[in-house]
């Protein structure tokens, strides 16, 4: 009689899972679970991104849709946050640095697709843009939800708060030329921040096993 | 005074005797053979259209004296045409290695200088000593969005020619194929093949940037391959072989998020197990090779086992039915 009684209990606790991030016993399985889901979004969204830079920088024009446009990194205001990354420094990161690193990023890079947003061409385009910040957003939430079940706080500051609307638009408006070329690096710090971060959850999800339930009920006394 | 003089082919060449004047009397010699006069406007020697057979020592000789004056050798050859480059990281995260060749030979020796920019910096390719087209580059940076542009330049004495990739660090990962790939059957499973194999030795780290594999088999006597893709471990049963056939097999390997798939691996050849033919034959063959005296005392193989087997068959129903009891009876009291 009592086996039966841990299972349904068992039960009911794992189906209430996803809806009690918070519960401490459930803790691990969580964020295995979490670290999952965050890495099939990145690959979604690597996916989705591909179509729509594609018709975004038909947008924009040549050169910048042409394959082998390659141009120089300016030396202006390098807002943008950069994946690129000294390998060794990338493989020393501590499980929480790469994580800050990862939401950082995804939030300033949401904030300023967001600001083109409003600037695109055609309906479609606006459509497109509008439906890839939304996954966007759930990418940053993903994450911040595989920190908050890992006990890491949430990076705050500067690097989480987005630029006011009014310099970004003023350091833009002064070339044309010089506005697209800031659009054509985003996308590209984008796709890159995919590939990374693909590379990054890959390393999480050795780190955190997805099922540790046995031992659970060991520490629980039975 | 020897000299190496390259031409063209199908080009008019004329050798001059060094600095003899153009009434000189001379002879030209070519592999120790004289060369007809009509060949000569003076004392130059014209060639007409040369090919690559009249590649070679020509050697001039003044008229009476028979002294040597001028030697050279001719190489009759082509300017490079566009050479063809390719360029592979094999080894993701530590770097890429570049190829390349010439479509057609020049017949002349051939200078490769190779240049690769990243962004504003000009990186070194280091040379490898075999194969001798080939060079590498180590990663410095991780995940960078700026392309790498990788020219290559072949130079000869008739010309000159140059081609140029570019590309990023993610487009050109391509694995080696999966390594000491093993096909075996599987005992008492008539349909079923086990397969292994290894990562290729070459990915540096297959923890931080594991591989997918990509499996495909099909019986020797037909042409259509099936295909199976795996998300992680080195190792698959293929549990729908067709009985006592031969399989062929091959494995690939990929970067499980980016880059392209390897090439297929070497193919292993297998059967599934088949069940071996009973006692039968060999006891038909021994009743049969003895004389008919010994046939009253060995009943025909095919009842004797039949009979055994319903003795077996009785036997091992009488044990079940014990067997089933004692259980049922266990199973009343835990309940």
């Amino acid at each position: 009689g009592d086996s039966w009684g841990i299972f349904t209990f068992l039960c009911a606790a794992l189906c209430n899972l996803p809806a009690l991030p918070a519960l401490n016993c459930t803790e691990e399985l969580g964020a295995g679970q979490s670290i999952q889901k965050t890495y099939d979004l990145t690959r979604y969204l690597e996916h989705q991104l591909r179509t729509l830079a594609g018709t975004y920088l038909n947008y924009l024009g040549p050169p910048f849709n042409e394959p082998d446009f390659n141009p120089p990194r300016l030396a202006r205001a390098e807002r943008v946050p950069s994946a690129t990354v000294d390998l060794d420094l990338w493989r020393g990161l501590t499980d929480n640095a790469r994580l800050a690193a990862n939401y950082r990023a995804y939030s300033r890079l949401l904030c300023y697709l967001r600001a083109l947003d409003g600037q695109a061409g055609t309906a479609e385009l606006r459509h497109r843009l509008g439906h890839f910040c939304s996954s966007l957003q759930g990418l940053v939430l993903s994450i911040a939800g595989v920190m908050s079940s890992l006990g890491y706080p949430l990076p705050v500051g500067p690097a989480g708060t987005p630029a006011p609307p009014g310099t970004a638009a003023a350091m833009a408006a002064s070339n044309d030329f010089l506005k697209k070329m800031d659009d054509f690096w985003l996308l590209k710090e984008l796709q890159t921040w995919l590939w990374r971060s693909a590379k990054d959850f890959n390393r999480l999800k050795k780190k955190v096993p997805p099922a540790v339930v046995t031992l659970r009920l060991e520490a629980r006394g039975f | 005074d020897s000299h190496v003089q390259y031409e063209r082919v199908g080009a008019d060449v004329t050798m001059k005797c060094g600095s003899m004047d153009w009434d000189a009397a001379v002879t030209w010699m070519t592999n120790g053979t004289d060369i007809d006069e009509s060949h000569q406007n003076g004392s130059y020697l014209i060639l007409k259209k040369v090919n690559l057979t009249q590649s070679g020592q020509y050697s001039c000789y003044e008229g009476s004296s028979w002294h040597l004056k001028y030697q050279t050798s001719l190489r009759v050859g082509m300017p490079p045409k566009e050479p063809v480059l390719m360029c592979r990281s094999n080894n993701y995260p530590k770097g890429f290695y570049c190829s390349w060749h010439l479509p057609t030979p020049t017949y002349i020796p051939n200078f490769f200088n190779i240049s690769v920019v990243h962004g504003t910096r000009e990186m070194v390719c280091e040379k490898d000593t075999f194969p001798k087209n080939r060079c590498h580059i180590r990663y410095l940076q991780l995940f960078s969005t700026v392309k790498y542009k990788v020219t290559l330049t072949v130079t000869n004495a008739l010309g000159k020619n140059s081609t140029t990739l570019t590309f990023d660090e993610v487009a050109i990962v391509k694995p080696d194929p999966p390594e000491s790939v093993v096909a075996k059957p599987v005992p008492n499973n008539p349909r079923r093949l086990e397969v292994s194999w290894q990562n290729p030795s070459s990915w540096p780290d297959p923890e931080s940037f594991p591989l997918k594999f990509f499996l495909r088999y099909r019986p020797l006597i037909l042409d259509q391959w099936q295909h199976v893709e795996l998300s992680d471990g080195t190792s698959h049963t293929i549990t729908d072989a067709y009985a006592g056939k031969e399989y062929i097999i091959q494995v690939a390997a990929k970067d499980n998020d980016i880059g392209t798939w390897s090439d297929w691996s070497v193919a292993v050849h297998a059967t599934p197990w088949t069940e071996e033919p009973k006692h039968l034959t060999t006891e038909a063959q021994i009743t049969e090779t003895t004389s008919a005296s010994t046939s009253s005392f060995m009943p025909p193989p095919t009842t004797k086992i039949c009979d055994k087997g319903a003795v077996l068959g009785s036997g091992a129903v009488a044990v079940c039915w014990t067997a089933g009891l004692v259980l049922a009876a266990y199973g009343v009291l835990f309940i």
